[in-house]
């Protein structure tokens, strides 16, 4: 037994706990969704496809050139894009039944997605104005809302596990 | 029997009028507004909840039913935008199921997540092209052919811009700029030719006579640009000087046999008696003995040199 070891043996028990500050990478879990005893969870197409079908059965949430050889600011693209999502999420409060979906052409970022009409119209075009608004303050372009309306949060469900 | 006078204003008999039928109806309206809320804390099994039934607003059928068949699609999708199945009058489908049909056009995200080339349909790039053409100019008659535009315009600029979805427009990459034109268009001779050719080093290519000077030293593509005109000004007026010291080069340092220059040139001057010039077949025997001396001693530049001795000498050449 070495010394270090013989040392913590010795020492007197101390109630402490460990941190990990780095994310956890739980590759098999994340993106995939366990099926229900009563089969009941609603998914949507995107959803219902494993991250390992990106490119196969369904794209990418975030299309932009930054990550090809040679593309510049990509970290800076991935922070922009998460600020977004996060964004739209709290601003279109459970309102958005898809992904967020955001497209950068040039220097104009679309945002896209699905969202439903639980809000008058008035809302939702004030929402979509103050959106544009902010986030062009903010990220220093232009920013176009782009959205598709559905009755019901049943519409984009694509099957149920 | 009441009786009013005129002065009475229209707004008092109004009044009167509503509360008279106020008084005189007999429908439960009035009273429930008076009867009185009873503040019911516990949940008492008679209590009514009267449930706010939810007021769906109206929705416009889609846009597509409304559609002419002759109308005119660049009008309808002006620009790029995301994909709008309302708008799109096509039976688009898209996505995998195992079995059955693939989701249709409504409320499918993947639809919006790719782009699209809607709003660049062949009629609408045509009318693009029109609007564009009074910007252009025409190609000049006088240059016909390829050799016309080399002659006339020798040298080649070569620079790239970079589009990225990003919001800035600057790239590294952008700056360089390559210059390329033929070293026969510059007329340099002897001397100044090879020190221009020492000067260039291996932006020359001998195959195809180019020469390509790259700049990226400096941070812009104007900058760079002047940078290359100044070197192919500065190398061309460099390679045209004589230095003192360059008179001083002597047999020794040559890098290459020149005949001319030479004894073999004396020698067979003295053996014919005359000039160089004037002695038959000198051309090809003064070749061989370069190609000897520059390219080394083997089968062939042997062979070459004892037929071109035979031959100044009219001897018969040797039956091979």
């Amino acid at each position: 037994m070495s010394l270090p070891q013989l040392k913590n043996i010795l020492r007197a028990p101390t109630f402490y706990r460990l941190l990990s500050t780095s994310t956890a990478c739980q590759k098999s879990q994340s993106g995939r969704y366990r099926i229900t005893p009563r089969k009941d969870l609603p998914l949507t197409y995107e959803m219902a496809n494993p991250p390992h079908q990106i490119a196969h059965r369904k794209t990418w949430n975030s299309i932009n050139t930054s990550n090809l050889e040679g593309g510049l600011r990509s970290s800076e693209t991935a922070i922009e894009d998460i600020f977004i999502r996060k964004f739209m999420t709290g601003t279109w409060h459970a309102l958005f039944l898809s992904e967020i979906i955001i497209k950068r052409q040039h220097n104009i970022i679309r945002i896209a997605g699905i969202v439903r009409r639980s809000v008058s119209a008035r809302k939702m075009y004030f929402l979509i104005g103050y959106t544009e608004e902010l986030l062009s303050f903010w990220l220093q372009c232009p920013v176009k809302v782009e959205l598709q309306t559905v009755a019901d949060r049943r519409d984009v469900v694509f099957k149920y596990i | 029997m009441l009786s009013f006078s005129r002065k009475i204003d229209k707004t008092a008999f109004r009044a009167l009028e509503k509360h008279l039928i106020l008084a005189y109806s007999t429908s439960s309206e009035p009273q429930r507004e008076e009867e009185f809320r009873v503040l019911n804390l516990k949940h008492v099994k008679g209590q009514t909840v009267q449930r706010r039934s939810v007021r769906k607003a109206e929705i416009q059928p889609p846009r597509t039913t409304q559609m002419p068949v002759d109308q005119d699609w660049g009008n309808v999708w002006p620009g790029p935008r995301s994909f709008h199945p309302a708008t799109v009058p096509l039976p688009i489908r898209q996505g995998y199921t195992p079995t059955g049909v693939a989701p249709g056009k409504y409320a499918n995200a993947e639809l919006m997540k790719i782009p699209n080339f809607l709003h660049l349909t062949p009629p609408v790039i045509k009318r693009q092209c029109e609007a564009l053409k009074k910007f252009c100019t025409p190609w000049p008659k006088a240059l016909d052919s390829d050799e016309k535009c080399e002659r006339f315009f020798p040298l080649e600029v070569a620079s790239s811009d970079y589009c990225h979805s990003s919001p800035t427009i600057r790239d590294p990459l952008a700056r360089i700029v390559s210059v390329k034109f033929k070293l026969g268009v510059l007329g340099l001779e002897g001397r100044a030719k090879d020190k221009f050719l020492r000067l260039v080093g291996e932006r020359y290519d001998e195959q195809t006579d180019i020469v390509t000077i790259v700049t990226d030293r400096c941070p812009l593509k104007k900058q760079n640009y002047d940078y290359a005109m100044y070197l192919i000004t500065a190398l061309y007026h460099e390679s045209l000087n004589v230095e003192p010291w360059e008179e001083l080069k002597s047999e020794a340092d040559m890098e290459v046999y020149i005949w001319e220059n030479n004894a073999s040139k004396t020698s067979i001057e003295a053996l014919f008696g005359k000039e160089a010039k004037e002695i038959e077949n000198v051309e090809q025997y003064s070749q061989a003995v370069v190609r000897y001396m520059n390219e080394g001693e083997n089968q062939y530049t042997v062979e070459q040199y004892g037929d071109a001795v035979r031959k100044i000498l009219n001897l018969p050449p040797v039956p091979r």
